[in-house]
C-alpha cells in the first residue's frame, strides 16, 4: 500500500548557485478619498494590468440573496451614464484593453490590461463603471437571463455539485455556505437591488487599486488621483457572521447523478486564513500532502494505481475562515479504493514525521515555484493584490521563501494533526448512486441529495 | 507606438536538433521546452489515441531517470512542468529557477536518447489517460465538443478525422512495441526543436545544448502521412447524441498559413469571435439574445501544420431551435460578406490584436508558466516555417490587412462548400453523416 519511492537516478547535475529572487519595488500610497493604491513597475511587455478591488463581496449582501454581488459586477459592464454597452466594447478593443468585473465572496472586483499608451482613457472607463454604472433595465433582464441558464447548466457539472454540498456542510448558517442562487431566487432580483448592492458595496473606502507593468509609478500615481481623486464614499459597515458546524466522525453526502460514468470525490474540514501564522506551514504540509505533481497522493492515486487523472488538495483561505479539501474523479469501481488511499495518506502524515530529503524537496518546489510569477505582469499583480487584500505584513513576499525553508518534519507533523482532521473529515461522493452508495457507506453514515440539493434519504 | 523585439540565438546541432535561445534576465526564471513535430493528426491508423498516450509515456521513465524522476527532480528544483499532444506537434516544459537550467537539460536530452518503460507504466497509463477522457469529454456537459465531434464530420482524411483521444479499444491495443516504433521513428534529434527562453546567456544556452544533446544520434527521416483533404464542393453536416440539451457548432477551413488570405482571415476571425465586441457575441447573445453561449475562433493560429479551421459553438436557449440559431449565425455571416467590415472597425481590431500579441509572448498559460506563448510560436515558426525570426516580424503582416482583404476572404472562405455542422441534439439517432 505505501507510496513507492523512485530511485534516485545517477549523473543528476547539481543545482548551481542560486540568483537572488529580487521583488519589484512597490509605491503604497492613499489617495485624498480614501483610496488604496499599491504601484509596481514591469517592463516585460509594452502593457500594464490592473485591477481595482472592493472589499466586500456576496458574504455581505448574503442575507439579502446570493449570487447579487456577482450579478452587480456582470451587469456593471454593460452601460454607464455616457457609454452604452456596445461603446463600451469597442472602446475597450480600440484602446487593446481586457476588462473583467466579478465578485467572490469577501471582494468584488474589476480587473483589466492593456497597453501602456492608453493607460488614461482606460483608467478613466474603469472610473466610470466604478461610480457612474447605469444598469440599463434591458440590459439586467438579459444578463439575468443568461445567468439563469448558467444556473440549471452548473447543476449538470460534478464538480460544481461536490462544491456547493461541502461548502454547505461545512459552513452552515454562515454565508460562505451559499455558492450559487436557485432559479427562483434569482428570477425574483429586481434592478434596483443591483443598485444598491453598487452603491454599498463600489466606494472609495472600501477599495484597493493595484497597477503593475510598463510606466513611470510617480506619473502613474498622478494619473490615479486626477482619475480617482474626486471620488467620495465611505466603506459598508461590517456584520457578525454565525458560528461554524462542529462536527463529531466522518459522515458521507452523496449526490446523485444517473448515469455517471465516473464519482467525483471531494472530503473537507475547517482550517486557517492567510493571516494565521500557521498559513505557510500548512501550505508547505498540504503541498507534500496533495498540492504538487509530486505529492504523495497523486503519486499514490494517480501513477502507482492509475485509479485517477487529477486528484490534488489544497487550503481555500476565504477572509474570515479557511478549509481545506481533497479531490480526485475516479472510476466508480474504486470510490472505496480511491478513499481508503486518501485517508491512508493524510493518517500517514498525522503519525510519521516526514523523512528529511522528502521534506527539502518539497521546500524547494514551494520556493521555488512561488518566484514563477515574478516574470508576468499578472503574476506580479496576483501577488501584491492578495498580500494588500489580506492584510499580510510587508515583507512577506520578500521572506516567505526562507519561512519555507525553517520548516522541520516536526512542524509539519504538528500541522497535519491540528488541520487534516482525518476523523471529522466530510466526505461527498458526487455519482451514480446504484453504483457507489454501498461503497461510500463504509466510511460514514451516508445522506443522498438530488442535484437539485433535495434530500432522497 | 513601442514594439517588442525579442532577442534570439539560433543553431542546428550536427544531429539536426534545432536550438533556440531567448535571453531576457529580468528574473531569475528560466522556461525550457522540448518539441517534436508530431501531433494526433499524423499518428498510425489503428492507433488512435497514441500520440496522447504515449506522451504520458515520456514522464514514466528514461535511460538513466526512473520512472516520476522527471517529475521528482523539476519539482524539487522549485519548477513546474507539463506536456501536451496537440495536432501537428507534441511540446514537453519546464519553468525553473534558473539555477536548475542544467538539470532540466540533462532530463529532456536523457528521454530524447532512449525511453525506458514497462508494460506496468503502460497498463497505468491508460487507466490514466481514460480517466482524462471520462473527467473532460464523457462525464462533462457538452464536453469535448466540437473538438471532438467535429473533426469526422469535417474531413475525409484519416488524418485529420479521426477521434484524437482515442477509442478505448484502440488505446487497449497499443503495446510496448508500439511505444518504442513510435519513439524511434518520431523522438529523433533531427524531428525536434529546444527551446531556453528567460535567464539564460545566448552562448552559455547554445554550449549547453552542444553539451546535453550533442551526442544523441539523428535518426532517419521521419514519415509523415500526407495530410491534404480531397476538395470539398458541399457543406457538411453531421449529429451527435447529447444527454445535456443541444447545441450546433459550425466550422469553416482555413486559407494555408502565411498565405495572404490567413492574415485577413486571423482578423475576421476577431471581427466574429473578439470577445464581446465580436459580430457573433453581439449578434446572438447581446441583440437577438438567442443564445447562452456563443463563442469560438482559431484556438491556436499558429500551432497548425496541416488543415485547420474556425470554429463557431453556439449553445442556445430552450425557445430556440438549432436551425434558428444557424440562421441568425448566418444572418452575422451573410453580412460581413456582402458588406465587409469598416476601417474603423478593422483599426480597432489591429490595436486588440497588438496587444493581445504582446500578451501572448510574455505568458499565455497562466501566471506561473511564464513565455509560454513565445516559446510555442517560436517552436512552431521554427518547425514548420523554418524561420523563428517570424516572432518577431509576423506581426507586421497583420497590421497591414485592407479592409477589402477581410471581405475578400470572407467571400471566398465564409461559404457553405467550407465549412460543415455538427448538430449535438438530444434525438437518439446517431447519423455520422446528413448528407
Amino acid at each position: 500500500m505505501a507510496t513507492r519511492a523512485p530511485e534516485l537516478a545517477a549523473g543528476v547535475p547539481a543545482l548551481t548557485a542560486e540568483r537572488a529572487v529580487t521583488w519589484p519595488k512597490r509605491t503604497h500610497a492613499r489617495l485624498s478619498n480614501g483610496l488604496q493604491v499599491v504601484l509596481a513597475e514591469a517592463h516585460s511587455i509594452p502593457k500594464f494590468h490592473g485591477e481595482l478591488f472592493f472589499r466586500a463581496g456576496e458574504a455581505l449582501i448574503s442575507d439579502r440573496a446570493v449570487g447579487l454581488a456577482e450579478l452587480t459586477a456582470t451587469v456593471l459592464r454593460t452601460g454607464t451614464n455616457a457609454r452604452t454597452s456596445r461603446q463600451i466594447e469597442e472602446d475597450l478593443r480600440r484602446l487593446g484593453a481586457d476588462l473583467g468585473a466579478s465578485a467572490g465572496q469577501d471582494t468584488s472586483a474589476i480587473s483589466f490590461a492593456g497597453l501602456s499608451e492608453f493607460a488614461e482613457p482606460l483608467l478613466r472607463l474603469v472610473n466610470e463603471l466604478a461610480r457612474e454604472a447605469a444598469f440599463p433595465d434591458a440590459e439586467f433582464e438579459r444578463e439575468r437571463r443568461q445567468k439563469l441558464e448558467e444556473v440549471k447548466l452548473e447543476r449538470t457539472s460534478p464538480g460544481f455539485l461536490a462544491s456547493e454540498r461541502l461548502r454547505k456542510v461545512l459552513f452552515g448558517a454562515h454565508p460562505y455556505a451559499k455558492i450559487s442562487p436557485s432559479e427562483a431566487k434569482l428570477a425574483a432580483y429586481k434592478r434596483d437591488d443591483l443598485v444598491t448592492v453598487y452603491r454599498e458595496i463600489y466606494t472609495p473606502e472600501n477599495a484597493l487599486l493595484v497597477l503593475v507593468g510598463d510606466f513611470d509609478p510617480q506619473a502613474m500615481l498622478k494619473l490615479a488621483e486626477s482619475v480617482f481623486g474626486s471620488w467620495a464614499g465611505k466603506k459598508p459597515a461590517a456584520k457578525p457572521t454565525p458560528a461554524l458546524p462542529q462536527f463529531h466522525g466522518r459522515r458521507v453526502y452523496l449526490v446523485h447523478n444517473p448515469g455517471s460514468v465516473q464519482t467525483q470525490i471531494l472530503a473537507g474540514c475547517h482550517a486557517i486564513t492567510r493571516k494565521n501564522p500557521d498559513w505557510i506551514p500548512l501550505g508547505l504540509t498540504n503541498s507534500l500532502y496533495g498540492g504538487a505533481f509530486n505529492s504523495r497522493l497523486v503519486m499514490n492515486i494517480r501513477e502507482d494505481k492509475g485509479y485517477t487523472y487529477s486528484p490534488r488538495s489544497g487550503v481555500s483561505p476565504l477572509r474570515e475562515h479557511g478549509y481545506f479539501s481533497v479531490s480526485a474523479a475516479v472510476r466508480n469501481d474504486v470510490v472505496a479504493a480511491s478513499l481508503t488511499e486518501i485517508f491512508y495518506e493524510i493518517d500517514k502524515l498525522r503519525s510519521v514525521p516526514v523523512p528529511e530529503p522528502e521534506l527539502a524537496d518539497a521546500q524547494n518546489y514551494l520556493s521555488g515555484v512561488f518566484s514563477l510569477g515574478l516574470a508576468t505582469q499578472e503574476g506580479l499583480l496576483t501577488q501584491f493584490a492578495t498580500s494588500a487584500l489580506h492584510e499580510l505584513p510587508d515583507d512577506y513576499l520578500e521572506t516567505y521563501r526562507d519561512k519555507v525553508r525553517a520548516l522541520k518534519p516536526a512542524d509539519l507533523l504538528a500541522m497535519a494533526r491540528k488541520y487534516f482532521d482525518s476523523a471529522n473529515m466530510q466526505i461527498v461522493v458526487v455519482g451514480d448512486r446504484t453504483q457507489i452508495e454501498e461503497q461510500a457507506s463504509l466510511f460514514g453514515e451516508v445522506e443522498v441529495y438530488d442535484n437539485q440539493g433535495q434530500r432522497l434519504g | 507606438m513601442k514594439s517588442l523585439q525579442i532577442p534570439l540565438e539560433t543553431a542546428t546541432l550536427a544531429n539536426g536538433l534545432r536550438v533556440v535561445v531567448a535571453p531576457d534576465a529580468t528574473a531569475p526564471v528560466v522556461t525550457v521546452g522540448v518539441y517534436y513535430k508530431i501531433g494526433f493528426r499524423l499518428e498510425p491508423q489503428g492507433r488512435s489515441g497514441f500520440a496522447h498516450l504515449f506522451e504520458h509515456m515520456m514522464f514514466q521513465g528514461s535511460e538513466n531517470a526512473p520512472k516520476m524522476q522527471h517529475i521528482k527532480l523539476i519539482n524539487s528544483s522549485g519548477g513546474v512542468l507539463n506536456g501536451s499532444t496537440m495536432y501537428d506537434v507534441t511540446n514537453y516544459y519546464e519553468a525553473v529557477p534558473s539555477n536548475a537550467l542544467e538539470r532540466v537539460l540533462w532530463l529532456e536530452a536523457d528521454r530524447m536518447r532512449a525511453l525506458k518503460v514497462d508494460d506496468e507504466n503502460l497498463r497505468n497509463q491508460r487507466d490514466v489517460v481514460k480517466e482524462e477522457v471520462r473527467v473532460n469529454v464523457m462525464n462533462q456537459p457538452y464536453g469535448g465538443f466540437p473538438w471532438l465531434d467535429m473533426p469526422p464530420v469535417a474531413f475525409r482524411n484519416w488524418a485529420n478525422a479521426h477521434n484524437f483521444y482515442g477509442d478505448f479499444a484502440d488505446l487497449d491495443a497499443a503495446s510496448l512495441v508500439d511505444v518504442q516504433k513510435f519513439f524511434r521513428a518520431y523522438y529523433v534529434p533531427n524531428n525536434a526543436v529546444l527551446l531556453m527562453l528567460g535567464d539564460v546567456d545566448r552562448k552559455e544556452g547554445l554550449a549547453l545544448a552542444e553539451k546535453y544533446f550533442g551526442t544523441i544520434p539523428a535518426g532517419a527521416a521521419p514519415p509523415f502521412a500526407n495530410p491534404a483533404e480531397p476538395p470539398q464542393t458541399e457543406e457538411r453536416r453531421g449529429n451527435v447524441e447529447e444527454k445535456f440539451g443541444t447545441l450546433p457548432a459550425m466550422a469553416y477551413v482555413l486559407p494555408k498559413r502565411r498565405s495572404a488570405e490567413w492574415y485577413a482571415m486571423a482578423l475576421l476571425d476577431q471581427a466574429l469571435h473578439g470577445g464581446r465586441a465580436g459580430r457573433i457575441h453581439r449578434e446572438l447573445m447581446l441583440e437577438k439574445q438567442i443564445a447562452v453561449e456563443a463563442d469560438g475562433g482559431i484556438d491556436d493560429l499558429f500551432g497548425y501544420n496541416g488543415p485547420a479551421q474556425m470554429t463557431t459553438r453556439i449553445l442556445h436557449k430552450p425557445e430556440y431551435t438549432a436551425e434558428q440559431t444557424l440562421e441568425a449565425f448566418d444572418a452575422v455571416v451573410r453580412e460581413v460578406r456582402e458588406k465587409g467590415i469598416g476601417p474603423e472597425e478593422l483599426e480597432q481590431i489591429k490595436v486588440k490584436w497588438r496587444s493581445d500579441y504582446y500578451s501572448t509572448l510574455e505568458g499565455g498559460r497562466g501566471g506561473y508558466m511564464p513565455r509560454y506563448g513565445l516559446m510555442h510560436l517560436l517552436a512552431c515558426f521554427t518547425l514548420f516555417d523554418n524561420e523563428p525570426q517570424l516572432v518577431n516580424s509576423i506581426l507586421d503582416g497583420f497590421l497591414k490587412v485592407k479592409p477589402e482583404d477581410v471581405q475578400a476572404a470572407a467571400k471566398k472562405y465564409l461559404q457553405p462548400a467550407n465549412r460543415a455542422i455538427v448538430f449535438r441534439t438530444t434525438v437518439a439517432k446517431n447519423e455520422k453523416e446528413a448528407t
